[in-house]
């Protein structure tokens, strides 16, 4: 490095150094401190109020409820249980759904247009991930219109012989839909067992319904908007994938399923488990489009915990208990993301750590 | 499996093309390439064709739209969803808060950002790891659970429903300090020790010496501040109601949902979303590269 | 090291601590000024904000707001809302909420039981002019809180050229929920869908009130919708729905069922007043007429809906507000405004005259005689919220567990 002769007039640059390096910070601080941090202290205490909207919510005259706002939401039987457990369920879907089909998608696509083979590399990259660029507000809008019951997607369905459903209009799940079809239940009248009972509010009936048709328009959605930017992190990882070993792979006489398999995946590991990750984090927020196209309607089966702690403070005036749903949400965001981490940790790392303790 | 030596050091011989074994290989591999352009295709198709149709049917009559909105062209071809959006709706009101909002934000993200990220990369104060660690955290936090609490903080400030609650709250943000921190941790501190030995002080330094270099960093930093700013909608929400302060996005939001969005009128609602979606659409042509890069160093975040 | 990381730590908390004092004593709201909100005489800047049915009724008040303005030489913006409840939620909560601003009959108790209207209707001039139930319905504790601005009722809306050509003539409209199922059904063997109703409370409850029955009991304190006549009530609607005589407006890509309507999809509508003022706007080809909703087994029944002009607590111009709410109420201007976007007038004076002027809606004001006016409880929003969300799914859904819910999650909300 700079040798010797640094530390003598280091020491006065240093010096600088250390208000200089405040300085710089000092806005970030500010600004994520009075914006970030700030307010999930102030929304904490507000949770464990029933603050109306009217005035301060620091002053003496705010009823304090404890954890009053939070057991509501899991405990008793009333409706802002239901309405939390709904959007739960809701998401929950959503997430079941988007999540796997979004990250195939874009290790397919990054693969496709990976190939060595395949010219038009640029376009096709460009072509995928402009969606994720634009507003998501707009691609509501387009959406929206595309699956109206005369719309777009009904069209194309209908040059395949299919009758479209009425998209935004239909609450019925699709796994109900898709047992009724098989012929094992009856959509329109749920067997006794699944609807007389339930956990937390919901009937096993209404618990087993899967995401409803409207909800399948806005999964479409999201998958096609996001898939363009995991794929680029596929496309980046692959690049960084040694073609050496793919050869040495197709010497060895195996195929390309095999190949796959147990060369390029594995190599693709971390880029992976981020995609989930980042995937998982995001499909559990989902509120643009709940709050552009469809407000929780039909039939609350579009209605996401996001959405509904945004409604139920500013429309019903219960801020505590938005808060204390959002913190919530907050919470199960937090635990997948662990969970996640430790189901998908690499199982080979202690014997790496051995390995370099030992040569250390 | 039979990999039993690291490839990346052995495996200097060239090895068989697989083309070369045969001609049942040859053929399967044009199999292959056309199975792959035909792929490719049918997914350009589906992520390109809702622009098409967005922009054929802002140009539709009501009724033609609602007939044939696969069509990409418009019988009769008018302008009058254009025009009505201009004069009746209040989109130039919207176009030119997201104008003033965009541009504040974005520069105020690309120079905060960078003297935050370079503070945390290269100059050593107290609390600079804890600060960090603080940051790593709060890139954490999902945006939606601060939905609630920022509007409490806008108010308690008394900055809610003006142009400082649609800027101050969102003019640094967590990732980008983090790209730029991991930038400077990637070149090489020479250049500026030897300006710092010539006796410039550290804002100088920065300034002069540091900012030139990080040029591809802060592209990408604007690029992104840029798309995320002008695309933003969940803070308008909470920050403003007052309606001559919405951006692009909330005004759109509003002319769709709700009881003003009741009668479907899709060729309005089309055409404003297309207009919204221009500026970006044209940045991110020319900007491709910095777009592309930003998505990656986002996965290098992980 | 150590040292400077306890110096930082500390350094942050300090940061923190002083964060929070200052917000909290922050210029954000002052409680104790609550009843004295510093008053402005002079020229005020009236902010009123509107509940908008649309075009119409959005033209109508601005120019009467700028008739106002320019003669008191004040100024007045009109802004329509997007979602009144929720933008004035919000505006409420912020502390800038407009000086006037429409209060809806269904949320009234809502905002005056958390304080945030002005109390004017107990001086207001001329109170007695108004109507004594739209005066009941804005009546909290004993004051009157607010003067009515109008009252529309449902009433049948028939397209009399797809009638005629389902070959049938006016001895045809339906009086009972038979003869509705019968025409419905000539209708539909013609090829057009026989009528839009909106899945909301706001038009499938005034089957209800044909039947006898109602959500809530008189003085609004009990939940009564667990009862036989609403069960068959919701059951006929659903009979109608699932033999197609009936269609939600979302099913025929409208947005209500005035669209359905007005863009020739539907022979019959069930609608209030403001339809009037959007055919004329929107759809000014559709021929039709209006009609008294078919009788229940119980007798007739249709829905009232009323708002009121809100002034705010916290508005800084309140005898101005008081002002134009008066210019806005006159008998001349209620009477403009029905012309504009049809609504019926809250003023009995007026009334008299718009049944001279307007014969042609001799159901909507024969209406107003037996209407049942909204679910009138605080905290009954997110309650009448998933009712909607339950009536939506009536065609396939259970009417007996729809009623039962309602039932229960209003129990928790009255608690009663």
């Amino acid at each position: 490095m700079t040798a010797t002769s640094a530390p003598r007039m280091s020491k006065g640059i240093r010096g600088n150094e250390r208000s200089a390096g405040w300085l710089f910070v000092a806005p970030v601080v500010l600004i994520l401190g009075l914006f970030m941090l700030l307010p999930i202290l102030m929304a904490l205490w507000v949770s464990l109020t029933a603050w109306n909207g009217q005035g301060s919510p620091f002053t003496a005259g705010v009823p304090f409820v404890g954890a009053d706002n939070y057991t509501r939401l899991f405990a008793v039987d009333n409706l802002a249980r239901l309405n939390f457990m709904t959007s739960v369920r809701n998401n929950a879907y959503y997430v079941l759904f988007v999540v796997p089909v979004q990250t195939a998608l874009a290790l397919g696509l990054a693969l496709v247009v990976n190939n060595r083979l395949l010219k038009g590399k640029d376009f096709f990259r460009t072509a995928f991930y402009f969606p994720s660029v634009t507003s998501s507000v707009a691609i509501s809008v387009v959406f929206l219109f595309m699956f109206t019951n005369g719309g777009a997607i009904n069209e194309i369905l209908a040059a395949f012989g299919i009758r479209g459903p009425q998209w935004f209009s239909d609450p019925r799940g699709v796994i109900h839909l898709f047992l009724d079809r098989l012929g094992v239940v009856d959509v329109n009248a749920p067997p006794a067992a699944l609807a007389d009972h339930g956990v937390f509010g919901l009937t096993w009936w209404d618990w087993t319904s899967g995401p409803s048709v409207a909800m399948c328009a806005i999964i479409a959605l999201v998958i096609w908007t996001t898939s363009g930017t995991f794929m680029l992190m596929f496309l980046a990882a692959l690049q960084n994938v040694p073609i050496q070993l793919d050869e040495a792979g197709m010497i060895d006489g195996a195929n390309r399923w095999q190949r796959f398999r147990y060369i390029t995946l594995p190599q693709l590991r971390p880029t992976t488990f981020l995609v989930i990750t980042l995937g998982l984090i995001g499909t559990w927020q989902v509120f643009d489009q709940i709050y552009v196209m469809s407000q929780g309607n039909p039939a609350k089966t579009t209605l996401t915990p996001a959405y509904l702690s945004y409604r139920t403070a500013f429309r019903d005036f219960d801020y505590g208990s938005g808060a204390a749903i959002s913190f919530v949400l907050f919470l199960i965001i937090v635990l997948l993301t662990v969970s996640q981490r430790w189901l998908m940790r690499d199982r080979d790392q202690p014997r790496r750590r051995r390995l370099s303790r030992g040569r250390a | 499996m039979a990999l039993a030596t690291d490839p990346r050091t052995d495996r200097s011989a060239a090895p068989a093309r697989p083309r070369h074994r045969g001609g049942g290989a040859s053929q399967r591999a044009l199999a292959s390439r056309f199975l792959g352009y035909a792929i490719l295709i049918f997914f350009s198709l589906v992520f390109l064709y809702p622009f098409v149709i967005q922009i054929a049917n802002s140009f539709k009559t009501e009724a033609d739209a609602a007939a044939n909105p696969l069509s990409p062209v418009p019988h009769p071809f008018i302008t009058d969803a254009m025009v009505r959006i201009f004069e009746g709706t209040a989109f130039p009101t919207w176009l030119g808060n997201s104008v003033v909002v965009t541009v504040v934000v974005t520069l105020a993200r690309v120079l905060l950002d960078s003297m935050a990220g370079y503070a945390l990369s290269r100059l050593r104060f107290p609390g600079r790891g804890l600060l960090f660690a603080g940051l790593i955290a709060l890139m954490a936090v999902p945006p939606v659970v601060l939905l609630i609490p920022k509007f409490l903080v806008l108010n308690q400030l008394g900055m809610y429903n003006s142009y400082a609650a649609l800027i101050v709250p969102i003019m640094v943000d967590a990732a980008g300090v983090f790209i730029m921190k991991q930038f400077f941790d990637s070149i090489p501190a020479s250049v500026e020790e030897a300006a710092r030995i010539d006796g410039a002080g550290v804002f100088r330094t920065f300034w002069s010496v540091v900012l030139p270099m990080a040029r591809p960093a802060l592209i990408t930093l604007t690029i992104l501040s840029f798309q995320g700013s002008w695309n933003e909608f969940p803070h308008t929400v909470v920050a403003v109601q007052n309606p001559s302060l919405f951006t692009l996005p909330r005004g759109l939001a509003d002319l769709v949902s709700g009881s003003l969005g009741a009668g479907t009128q899709y060729p309005l609602k089309l055409g404003a979303a297309l207009l919204a979606t221009i500026p970006v659409a044209i940045i991110f042509v020319i900007f491709q590269r910095y777009f592309v890069r930003g998505a990656t160093e986002g996965a290098e975040r992980g | 090291m150590t040292r400077s990381r306890l110096r930082a730590v500390a350094l942050a908390a300090v940061a923190t601590g002083s964060l929070v004092a200052a917000s909290a004593c922050g210029s954000g709201f002052d409680d104790s000024n609550q009843g004295t909100t510093q008053q402005s005489s002079g020229p005020a800047s009236l902010q009123i904000m509107i509940g908008s049915s649309g075009d119409a009724e959005t033209k109508a008040v601005q120019d009467a707001a700028a008739a106002w303005a320019s003669s008191s030489g004040n100024q007045a913006t009109v802004t329509p809302a997007q979602d009144l409840a929720q933008q004035l939620g919000q505006a409420l909560a912020g502390g800038t909420p407009p000086d006037v601003f429409y209060v809806d009959a269904a949320r009234f108790a809502d905002y005056a039981s958390v304080g945030a209207l002005e109390p004017y209707g107990e001086n207001l001039a001329g109170k007695d002019a108004f109507l004594p139930n739209l005066r009941q319905s804005f009546t909290f504790d004993g004051k009157l809180y607010c003067a009515p601005k109008d009252t529309s009722t449902l009433a049948l809306a028939i397209n009399t050229d797809l009638w005629k050509k389902a070959g049938l003539t006016d001895a045809d409209i339906p009086t009972s929920w038979d003869q509705l199922t019968a025409v419905a059904q000539k209708i539909k063997a013609k090829g057009t869908t026989p009528m839009a109703i909106g899945d909301t409370r706001d038009r499938i409850g005034a089957f209800l009130v044909q039947n006898g029955g109602w959500w809530v009991n008189e003085d609004g304190k009990q939940a009564t919708a667990d009862t036989p006549q609403n069960e068959e009530a919701l059951s006929y609607v659903q009979s109608l729905l699932k033999q197609g005589l009936a269609k939600f407006p979302k099913a025929l890509d409208a947005g209500w069922g005035g669209e359905a309507f007005g863009k020739g999809k539907v022979a019959m509508t069930i609608e209030g007043n403001w339809l009037k003022g959007a055919l004329k706007a929107d759809f000014p080809d559709v021929k039709y007429t209006i009609k008294e909703l078919p009788a229940g087994p119980k007798g007739k029944g249709t829905l009232s809906f009323t708002q009121c002009w809100g002034i705010a607590a916290k508005t800084k111009f309140k005898d101005q507000a008081v002002k134009f709410v008066e210019a806005m109420t006159t008998a001349d201007q209620q009477m403009a405004f029905a012309k504009a976007f049809g609504v019926m007038p809250s003023r009995q004076d007026a009334q008299a005259t718009y049944q001279q002027q307007y014969p042609e809606d001799a159901a909507f004001i024969a209406g107003a005689q037996y209407a049942q006016g909204p679910v009138n409880a605080p905290k009954m929003d997110s309650v009448l919220a998933d009712l909607d969300a339950g009536l939506q799914g009536l065609q396939n859904g259970n009417p007996k567990t729809i009623l039962q819910r309602f039932d229960k999650n209003a129990k928790t909300a009255l608690g009663g």
